[in-house]
């Protein structure tokens, strides 16, 4: 069977407007919240500025961003919503990247597409209109490096998630590189994926 | 006034918007590690950071919805749509009912905020609901009509320290 982002989509949509007695909403696993993107490209970008160290603020936030995507994904694919919505649309473990994609596509993060999966050893995601990229470039203008540190920590979490070995003991197994991103100017954002040295 | 939330929150292609700004869904772990790195980096620098960019985003989310939604004119609907709003985005729930133009008090029996930190790194020792806090200053400084940065919030109560509720208070700055 396919992947059916639309119905995965669909799924994300109608669950996240379900609300439990506090407030929360319980959907996939996880505690999800819905909030401006303007929030997260002010705390990304004002953290980067202040901090005053380009490279350790780029750091800190792809790891971020992996550690989140690990245990984010990992609820997700322990959830009942992914046992009723999504098993039954995976035929081979690669499966699950492109099923974490869909779900990626509907939380809003961007038009996200896996380019090239090599098991195991290679995963490239390409992504239109990462709000990352999309934000860097309004606030401050093109950048001189890429900007998608969430999305970029995301695309090594999968790695780890599929081929990292047994959850929670997987995470930073693999690591991400952007190679292109459309803060810098490029046509899209580009991620790559790779085992990670030990 | 009962509010249209579906019509108020909707996807175009890859994008979600709400009241015609663009949001994203992340869950607690994204969330309470962004405010775990950037307390541990910045400190108290890093915990104002997330206060501020609540604010703004609330001062211009809160501006957005009033626009979108002509009919709540009133200061008594437009704390109802704070109220709503907050819970509709599920960060929790929110009492205006001790607030006026000169401040006030808000509790806050259950956050998203809240649920995650405990979920994901236990107790803390000093409070730690700083998004709640610049989510409140920025939404009063729509409804009371006052310029962004015009109140501050402190809280006085932590349920993130196991406090019962989360007690703010907010004053004129």
């Amino acid at each position: 069977m396919a992947i059916d982002t639309d119905k995965i989509v669909h799924a994300v949509m109608h669950g996240s407007r379900i609300r439990e007695e506090k407030g929360i909403i319980p959907l996939f696993g996880v505690y999800l919240s819905m909030i401006s993107v303007q929030y997260y490209n002010r705390i990304s970008f004002g953290f980067e500025k202040k901090l005053g160290n380009d490279a350790v603020a780029e750091k800190l936030l792809v790891a971020a961003g992996q550690e989140c995507g690990y245990a984010t994904f990992q609820g997700i694919r322990s959830s009942r919503e992914w046992d009723e919505v999504v098993k039954p649309m995976i035929e081979r473990i690669e499966d699950q990247i492109y099923c974490f994609i869909s779900i990626a596509i509907a939380f809003g993060w961007g038009d996200l597409a896996v380019q090239e999966l090599v098991p195991g050893k290679k995963l490239v995601i390409r992504a239109n209109d990462s709000y990352e990229a999309k934000g860097y470039l309004d606030s401050y203008g093109k950048a001189d490096s890429g900007k998608c540190y969430m999305l970029r920590g995301v695309a090594a979490a999968f790695m780890d998630l599929v081929y990292g070995g047994e959850y929670p003991d997987g995470c930073f197994q693999y690591k991400a590189i952007e190679t292109h991103c459309q803060a810098q100017g490029d046509p899209h954002c580009e991620f790559v994926a790779r085992k990670a040295a030990p | 006034m009962t509010i249209n939330w579906p019509e108020n929150f909707a996807r175009k292609g890859h994008e979600i918007f709400l009241s015609g700004l663009p949001i994203a869904l992340h869950c607690h772990h994204y969330n309470m590690n962004l405010q775990k790195t950037l307390e541990s980096s910045l400190g108290s620098e890093g915990s104002r950071l997330i206060y501020q960019a609540a604010e703004e985003s609330s001062y211009d989310g809160f501006t957005s919805f009033l626009k979108h939604l002509p009919k709540i004119n009133t200061v008594k609907s437009k704390l109802e749509l704070a109220s709503t709003s907050y819970q509709y985005c599920g960060l929790g729930i929110i009492s205006f009912s001790q607030i006026g133009p000169q401040g006030g008090r808000i509790v806050s029996p259950h956050s998203h905020h809240v649920t995650g930190w405990l979920a994901k790194f236990g107790k803390r020792d000093t409070p730690g609901c700083f998004f709640s806090r610049g989510w409140i200053a920025g939404a009063l400084a729509v409804i009371y009509e006052k310029p962004l940065g015009y109140y501050r919030v402190d809280e006085l109560a932590c349920k993130m320290t196991l406090a019962r509720e989360c007690m703010f208070e907010v004053t004129e700055s």
